[in-house]
């Protein structure tokens, strides 16, 4: 057992006491955010509750990141898109593959960081062919000894974090339907809070809590329908710019609600003060909106619940009538900003629909929009409506043909899959970004169960200024972006920031990068052999050593919009596509856990 | 005892289909019609033994008439939204490279079609019965098959 400088003068702590340190974990999480996690520990997705994937270590300064080099690294054995992030738990860091979801435990105190154990789940291979956009996972959570994850086949499963048993195993999603498992769960109190993806199935989509000792549904709420299924009740439901009740059906022609889509694949967020959860939906099913005419509440959505009982508290949404696949499932950021003069609970959020979000996170009232990329569909976000100005030409659908030009494309002016990360030192947000854009040619779409309700052909084009991607750092509380790394693929790795001024993205061609926060100047970079679309991590190793973790392994999208990057099918030998001829050059699939240190 | 009942009568039934698959075309297969046996030639088969079953062909190969429909039914089953815009390839793999995981004659793409494949291609024939799945074949083998270019070089 080894000892934290952090903790000395501190007692060892014995198993009871680990326990109560992990318990203690989730605590400060609820109370000082900024306070140091025990340990250096990263116990769930985004690293705290609030999403900010912001770390108060502190050894790894602006000064020394120059001498960061490659510790140590680990193929996972497998090719799919490596989303997501480890956690790390007392000398432990724990590691969900794609596909078919391996959960691997290193013993980080012992030379060479060989493996505790692995846990294989039966996890069914017709759910390849379900996921709409490569057998992504984007990560576990950590609470009371269990590591709980989704399979991609739908099911739930806790894994003891000691022994690698299964603790449970439950079906969460219905494969049949449409429904598949990407999502990071996480944990609030003696929950597991989940949702599905399948936006491209036509599912009805929706979050659950499943109760963290035996995986039993506590509840189902619907992103849609009547407000018996979306629970939204009278007396605590009351959405910041709509009147009237059922809002989630009558926003939709007919019942097309009941096949929304409004997956959710992205990331939960939770403030313990007001006790709410946040999440946003994704995309209205099918992509030619002439099948749903209306608003089609809650899909492209930010949803604010109490973690209880599920009630809906307020919700807002992004893009009304989504006719774009402009998801929202992107992360929820909860800070405090001074916002004219006064200290503002605000959540800051980048929508794939290309505006940067400010909202009230007590009631939903949109603060500010101002758009990150070039954006075509709406010229702006009108501040007392709360909703799009829209740009007439650009609407799409199957009576208008193919629409050209419009900006981002369904990639996103940021995938949902590359969180942002949030600094207290330098009040900055840092984030990836695509500039590409589309054309939108819709159809007519048949809902057959187990299949694709879509409907499109969307070609991309990189946008203007000659590049296809970036990092930057932005201003919630003007709205500016402060500088920008423009990079030449467009960008799909989450952010990390740290105390020392450090911040940290890794690139589609597969560099990894560690850049000045305040200035985006890159301090080192080294080639990690795959693409990169995971999301860095950092934490004190037991040698009493700060760290960064990351994955590469090049997909998401990019793996079948890219089809020239993959070796492993002889009888499915693509040609590169035209506007990113040159990826297949610098980089191939394969998965790799990579450790950085000083 | 039992083994060569069921072997007896997997014959029949195969036979029965290559009777039905005899018919001149175009005249189309009955919905009844059964399906093929799963024979993937250029396999390696134990024994050099190839199991029981008929080897069925299309009944519409080369019916441009029916091509164009196979193409709206393409679209229309969804086969697009895994396989992309004139199958061109998405999450599930190309069709019209002339590249094939499961074999590309028309037992066998037949086959695919009707009973799915592992990895999440769904089973089609309950829906579309052996006319649609022979239209979806016929609209198939209508892509104009690019040369095969194993190659792909940055070199100038």
């Amino acid at each position: 057992m080894y000892e934290n400088p952090s903790n000395k003068g501190r007692s060892r702590p014995g198993a009871v006491v680990r326990l109560f340190l992990a318990g203690w974990a989730l605590l400060a999480g609820f109370g000082a955010r900024a306070a140091e996690p025990p340990r250096g520990e990263w116990t769930m997705p985004a690293g705290d509750y609030a999403t900010t994937r912001y770390s108060p270590l502190a050894d790894i300064t602006t000064a020394n990141a120059a001498r960061l080099h490659p510790v140590w690294t680990f193929s996972s054995g497998v090719l799919g898109g490596h989303e997501g992030q480890p956690l790390v738990i007392g000398q432990t860091m724990y590691v969900v593959t794609p596909w078919p979801n391996v959960l691997y435990a290193f013993d980080l105190s012992r030379e060479g960081y060989p493996l505790r154990w692995k846990y294989r789940p039966n996890v069914s291979p017709n759910a390849i062919g379900i996921s709409c956009c490569d057998v992504v996972n984007r990560g576990a959570a950590y609470a009371a000894g269990k590591i709980v994850y989704n399979l991609l086949d739908g099911h739930t499963v806790a894994v003891d974090a000691t022994s690698g048993r299964e603790v449970w195993n439950v079906q969460s999603a219905d494969l049949g339907n449409g429904e598949t498992m990407t999502m990071a769960p996480v944990i609030i109190k003696d929950r597991v809070i989940i949702g599905a993806s399948g936006g491209e199935f036509g599912i009805y989509g929706w979050l659950k809590a499943l109760d963290l000792s035996d995986g039993h549904v506590l509840w189902t709420a619907r992103n849609s329908g009547p407000d018996t299924e979306v629970l939204a009740k009278p007396g605590v439901f009351r959405a910041p710019y709509d009147e009237g009740t059922d809002l989630g059906a009558r926003s939709w022609a007919n019942d097309s609600w009941k096949t929304a889509g409004a997956p959710v694949w992205g990331w939960i967020s939770y403030d313990p003060e007001l006790d709410l959860l946040y999440y946003g939906t994704g995309n209205a099913a099918p992509y030619n909106a002439e099948q749903r005419l209306g608003d089609n509440k809650w899909t492209a959505s930010v949803l604010a619940r109490r973690p209880g009982d599920g009630s809906l508290v307020w919700a807002y949404q992004f893009t009304p009538h989504d006719n774009w696949d402009y998801d929202s499932t992107g992360a929820m950021v909860l800070v405090d900003l001074p916002i004219a003069g006064k200290t503002t609970h605000a959540l800051v959020h980048f929508d794939k629909n290309g505006f940067a979000y400010t909202l009230d996170r007590t009631n939903g009232k949109l603060l500010s929009a101002t758009s990150f990329v070039p954006v075509t569909w709406a010229s702006s976000i009108d501040l007392t409506s709360g909703r799009p100005v829209l740009v007439d030409a650009k609407q799409t659908g199957a009576t208008r043909g193919n629409v050209t030009g419009i900006c981002p494309s369904l990639e996103g002016g940021v995938s949902p899959s590359s969180p942002p990360a949030y600094s207290p030192r330098t009040h900055l947000f840092y984030s990836s970004t695509n500039n590409l854009c589309m054309d939108f040619e819709s159809r007519r779409s048949t809902r057959l169960k187990g299949t694709p309700y879509m409907g499109v052909n969307s070609p991309y084009h990189p946008g203007p200024g000659g590049y296809r991607g970036s990092f930057m750092a932005w201003d919630a509380v003007s709205g500016r972006k402060v500088w920008e790394n423009k990079e030449d693929f467009p960008t799909w790795s989450g952010a990390l920031v740290t105390a020392g001024d450090v911040a940290f993205y890794g690139t589609l061609d597969g560099y990894f990068k560690s850049i000045d926060a305040r200035s985006g100047k890159v301090l080192s970079k080294f080639k990690v052999g795959s693409g990169v679309i995971g999301n860095p991590i950092t934490f004190r190793a037991p040698d009493g050593r700060q760290y960064v973790a990351v994955y590469a392994g090049y997909g998401g999208d990019w793996a079948l919009l890219t089809g020239d990057i993959r070796s492993e099918d002889p009888a499915d030998v693509r040609a590169p596509v035209d506007y990113m001829k040159d990826i297949g050059r610098h980089t191939s699939q394969g998965g790799l856990i990579w450790i950085f240190g000083l | 005892m039992s083994g060569s009942w069921l072997r007896r009568a997997i014959m029949l039934v195969g036979l029965a289909a290559l009777a039905a698959c005899q018919r001149p075309p175009p005249a189309p297969a009955p919905a009844d019609a059964a399906p093929p046996a799963v024979r993937y030639v250029d396999h390696v088969a134990a024994g050099e033994v190839l199991p029981p079953g008929a080897t069925p062909q299309n009944p519409h190969r080369g019916d441009a008439a029916v091509a164009r429909n196979g193409a709206l039914l393409f679209n229309s089953m969804n086969c697009d939204g895994c396989h992309g815009t004139d199958a061109s390839g998405w999450v599930g793999p190309a069709l019209g490279d002339g590249r094939w995981r499961y074999g590309g004659s028309d037992a066998e793409i037949f086959a695919s079609i009707y009973y799915g494949r592992p990895k999440g291609m769904p089973a089609f024939g309950g829906t579309l019965g052996p006319e649609g799945i022979w239209t979806l074949v016929t609209y198939l083998q209508s892509l104009p098959v690019p040369k095969d270019e194993a190659t792909e070089s940055w070199e100038p």
